[in-house]
């Protein structure tokens, strides 16, 4: 017993000193991972730790070990700018991934600002980010892009006459939905009527029982997976049957599950069965870790750690020359290839990447048979 | 009593001086924390004139913190008004809908006052969530210019620090001239007894509808504070869950007592922080469970708050006014 | 069109029962507990979530049949409200009724975040394969107003529990004990009633019922995840008050009064403001009768 004591006390002194010899390089992974938005912070969790694991596994970054510092900050915005206060003046940290609300990047946001940290958030989709500093990056779409693709995507190649939009009371829902709403009205394509849901309800039925006496070609959900299933499964348990599309929201395994998605289609980054063997691996190796398929928080996560990892391998850990460089990412060919596709930003540091549209098919997230190249 | 003194003069110096402190890196982020605290000092302070001096409990205080942001962050978004003027105009537009609300509760008692205050903000949080043409909805409002004074423009966090703390010696200063004042006094004993005071010629409309407005206007001072200290504000900010958070504060400090909720505040507000601290990464899922177990077993040790409200008035007869209490658990 | 219409109110009209049925259920447990020790027990919203993941659990894990782990759940559920009663409640018993409200939403939160560390933060749906396969199936359809045999289960089960526990609180012991201690917690000691025993077997009662909600709430939408008690608390909360806090008759009547009122609003008037209109119209009735809508007036203190 005695010896046990004494070899874990050796383990453990063990594993300080290495701690404090071999250059550690922190990389802050700020997301909800307790509270209501839990379930997204799982995949931002993962996808980080599991890009950390592979960096470690390659040797590191220039020969130094890379640990994910999780920040809890439960997508409150005061808790989001107690983390930022934390990491910003501490010269360890020479860039911060995340957060993952919009509310809460943009409470934090001018934190970062003031100290020029550089950012990346994986998630957060409002249009403001970009402009308000030089030093936020994002690799995820902005709203308002997504609405114009999907409202030019179902005249074009659905040719859908009425369409009903069923939005949840947030940023990004909101700015899709007003995004697809101005491109449709330019291209004739009739709004029936537009009906609200908050992200605490799981009960849809009065508003699908509008919907369903309107008589729409299609719902558009602007929304997250979570309640999207539950909004394509209700609307069939009461006898709705329609066509479904929503944007990278609803890109999710917890689709799958749901028998009556088939045919839904949404808006994504990259197609799996023509993104190339790098996306393949990394589904491999997040299955093979977690037991489960990724979400785009995660493929978003793991490709924002590989950008900010890739950024220190080339220019070392001064915070301005990491934000040079990223703000030097600016044309499809510097772009950074990851397993959400090529990466790169505009002046403000919002992301630019392609859009495909994929499709549920046979259970299972296949491209869809028609994309709109523009 | 001497004794007390040296305390609270060592106490103040210490405040006072804190941002001198070099604490490194981690300055802005020690900083940050407490002016956070201070802040829900002020809240529970505004909270306390309702459900402690009046004794109504009152679950729904978090909507005049958010129509007090809100009003700030609007005012600065659209006229760029002085931080004096929009504090003063933030106080006056919380104390408008403290009235509005405190009008047609009055003959409300425990918890269906409760009940209807809760209802109220949460209506204040729907309309912000819902009204995009005024308060831009679930987007926010983001880049609120901080606060500037003779053209110096508030940008450190010891900026923020000082600024709060005068805030809230302001809001302590005239929250103990109404402890001690008739207007405290009757508010009193509308809370030990409705009936009794209005016999004793208290008149209960005038006396509530005070409170309210006071506690109200302090709310929406605090959340004025909170926008420009931001400089973003968003629906979200402003769920039930802050108003639970500030009662919170208030019972755990001591019902009614000043001192009491201050302590409460600076126990509770750093607790999740703290937690964040010490807590190892593998545990970091578990700091809200711990955080649940800490307020049940505070509650367990001190059922009357850390320092309840008879121990804070420094009135003879201690034991007879105990007794009082004891059987007036007319609350909520 | 017209007939359009009136098939639209009936399809939300029965909406409105079943979301209804289900806060009824809930704010039974909340009036309960509140009848006999004057306590809000923020912690009740848990213990319904509590009961949808304890379902799912027995159901997906251990391979139990549904009806079985129905009634296993609600023992758990019955047994764990006694628990949190004699943990939690019990020690503060003589404290102010604050403190009690203070550990209650500490509980509430520990429990929650428990949920959370158990089983994960996102949304887990029963597979469909292991419920009855008849819940899906239409029982009936008249004109496009379309009625599942979920909804008339649920239906039944809410009337069926509810007449049990009037039965229970009308005509047993039990029932007359924890009317008594309602009335009076020290004339009813005087009379020789077990208080403590009585408050735990009302506790049993109230988290048993929840836990019934839970479930049928789970099956019903499909979706169990650790956050469904903190919203469906306070509106079955609301619903208490609405009804006349301390009556069971009203928890119910409250319920179904908010649950048609929200889906009306959500279908007729404005989905955004859904929780508002309920709210809304929990405060009018209050304001115009501040004791609920059959609650007893409270006694003045003279």
């Amino acid at each position: 017993m005695k010896k046990g004591l004494y070899s874990c006390v050796c383990v453990v002194m063990l594993l300080l000193a290495t701690s404090l010899w071999a250059d550690t390089i922190y990389i802050p992974v700020a997301s909800p991972y307790t509270g209501q938005l839990a379930s997204f912070g799982e995949g931002v969790k993962n996808g980080a730790l599991l890009k950390a694991d592979e960096l470690n596994a390659a040797g590191g970054i220039n020969g130094n070990k890379v640990e994910i510092q999780l920040e809890d900050e439960l997508c409150d915005p005061k808790e989001a700018a107690s983390v930022a206060t934390k990491l910003a003046k501490d010269p360890k940290y020479s860039i911060i991934i995340g957060h993952l609300c919009s509310s809460a990047t943009l409470a934090a946001l001018p934190i970062y600002r003031d100290a020029k940290l550089p950012a990346i958030t994986p998630a957060s989709t409002n249009v403001n980010i970009g402009k308000m500093s030089p030093y936020y990056f994002r690799n995820v779409y902005k709203d308002d892009f997504q609405g114009f693709f999907l409202a030019k995507y179902v005249h074009k190649i659905k040719n859908f006459k009425k369409i009903v939009i069923f939005y949840e009371v947030n940023d990004y829902s909101m700015g899709l939905m007003l995004a697809f709403m101005l491109e449709a009205k330019k291209l004739g394509i009739e709004i029936l009527g537009t009906e609200a849901f908050t992200s605490e309800t799981t009960d849809f039925k009065p508003q699908l029982t509008k919907f369903k006496m309107l008589k729409p070609d299609a719902v558009f959900i602007p929304g997250y997976a979570p309640q999207g299933t539950l909004i394509i499964g209700q609307a069939t348990s009461m006898g709705f049957k329609v066509n479904f599309f929503g944007a990278d929201g609803l890109d999710d395994e917890l689709m799958l599950k749901n028998q009556n998605a088939e045919g839904l289609f949404v808006t994504t980054p990259f197609l799996p069965d023509k993104a190339g063997a790098q996306a393949e691996s990394f589904i491999k190796a997040y299955k093979a870790k977690y037991n489960k398929e990724p979400n785009w928080f995660a493929a978003n996560t793991y490709d924002a750690v590989g950008i900010a990892a890739a950024a220190m391998k080339a220019v070392g850990l001064k915070r301005e020359d990491i934000t040079k460089y990223l703000a030097g990412i600016d044309t499809k060919e510097k772009a950074y290839e990851g397993v959400t596709g090529k990466t790169y930003f505009d002046a403000n540091g919002d992301c630019l990447k392609d859009a495909f549209i994929k499709t549920i098919k046979d259970g299972k997230w296949v491209s869809a048979d028609q994309q709109l190249i523009e | 009593m001497h004794d007390l003194q040296w305390k609270k003069i060592v106490i103040v110096i210490l405040v006072l001086l804190l941002p001198c402190i070099p604490f490194g890196s981690s300055t802005d982020y020690i900083l940050r924390i407490l002016t956070t605290v201070y802040l829900y000092m002020i809240l529970s302070l505004g909270l306390n004139i309702v459900s402690g001096f009046t004794g109504l409990l009152d679950l729904g205080y978090v909507g005049f913190y958010g129509i007090g942001a809100y009003t700030a962050g609007l005012l600065t978004i659209h006229f760029n008004l002085p931080f004096g003027v929009i504090i003063l105009l933030a106080a006056v537009n919380g104390a408008i809908w403290g009235i509005l609300l405190g009008v047609p509760t009055l003959r409300l008692t425990g918890d269906y006052f409760a009940i209807v205050t809760f209802g109220f903000s949460e209506l204040v949080v729907l309309f912000i969530r819902n009204e995009l043409w005024l308060t831009r909805g679930p987007m926010g409002i983001s880049g609120i210019a901080s606060p500037s004074f003779f053209g110096h423009s508030l940008s450190e966090s010891w900026h923020f620090y000082y600024l709060v703390l005068v805030l809230l010696s302001i809001v302590l200063v005239i929250i103990h001239r109404l402890e001690d004042s008739r207007i405290g006094r009757a508010w009193y004993a509308i809370r030990e007894d409705e009936i009794a005071a209005q016999c004793c010629g208290i008149n209960l409309v005038k006396y509530k509808v005070m409170a309210f407005a006071i506690s109200a206007s302090i709310g929406a001072v605090g959340g004025a504070f909170y926008a420009k200290w931001f400089t973003f504000i968003h629906p979200d900010m402003f769920k039930f869950w802050e108003s639970v958070l500030i009662l919170c504060l208030i019972v755990l400090g001591g019902m009614g007592s000043i001192y009491g909720t201050m302590l409460g505040a600076l126990l509770i507000i750093p607790l999740s922080e703290v937690l964040r601290i010490i807590l190892p990464q593998y545990l970091m899922n578990s700091r809200y469970l711990i955080y649940g177990i800490i307020l049940v077993i505070m509650m367990r040790l001190r059922p009357d708050g850390l320092i309840p409200f008879q121990i804070a008035q420094s009135q003879k007869n201690k034991h007879a006014q105990k007794r009082l209490f004891r059987h007036h658990e007319t609350y909520p | 069109m017209v007939f359009d219409q009136s098939s639209l109110l009936l399809q939300q009209l029965v909406n409105g029962i079943t979301l209804g049925g289900v806060y009824a259920l809930i704010a039974v447990g909340y009036t309960m507990v509140y009848g006999v020790i004057q306590l809000i027990n923020f912690a009740h919203g848990e213990i319904y979530m509590l009961a949808a993941f304890v379902a799912l659990t027995l159901i997906t894990q251990c391979h139990i049949p549904f009806f079985a782990s129905f009634f296993i759940t609600i023992g758990i559920c019955g047994c764990l409200g006694v628990v949190l009663d004699y943990i939690a409640y019990r020690p503060i018993r003589k404290s102010p009724r604050l403190a009690a409200l203070i550990t209650a939403i500490g509980m509430s939160i520990f429990l929650q975040n428990l949920a959370l560390i158990l089983w994960g933060g996102q949304i887990h749906s029963f597979p469909q394969d292991v419920l009855p396969k008849i819940f899906t199936k239409i029982a009936i359809n008249f004109s496009d107003v379309i009625v599942t045999w979920l909804e008339v289960f649920i239906l039944c089960v809410t009337v069926c529990s509810m007449f049990i526990l009037h039965y229970i609180i009308t005509r047993t012991k039990i029932g007359i004990a924890m009317r008594a201690i309602s009335q009076d917690k020290v004339t009813a000691s005087l009379m020789g009633i077990p208080v403590n025993r009585v408050i735990s077997f009302t506790f049993f009662i109230g988290s048993a019922l929840g836990g019934v909600a839970g479930i049928l709430v789970g099956i019903y939408y499909n979706a169990v995840f650790p956050t469904m008690g903190y919203v469906a608390g306070i509106k079955a909360f609301a619903a208490a008050v609405l009804g006349g806090i301390g009556s069971v008759p009203g928890a119910m009547l409250g319920g179904w009064v908010l649950g048609i009122t929200e889906v009306l609003g959500a279908g007729y008037f404005s989905s955004e403001y859904r929780d508002g209109i309920s709210y809304a119209v929990m405060i009018l009735v209050i304001l115009f009768k501040p004791s609920g809508l059959i609650g007893k007036p409270l006694p003045q203190k003279v």
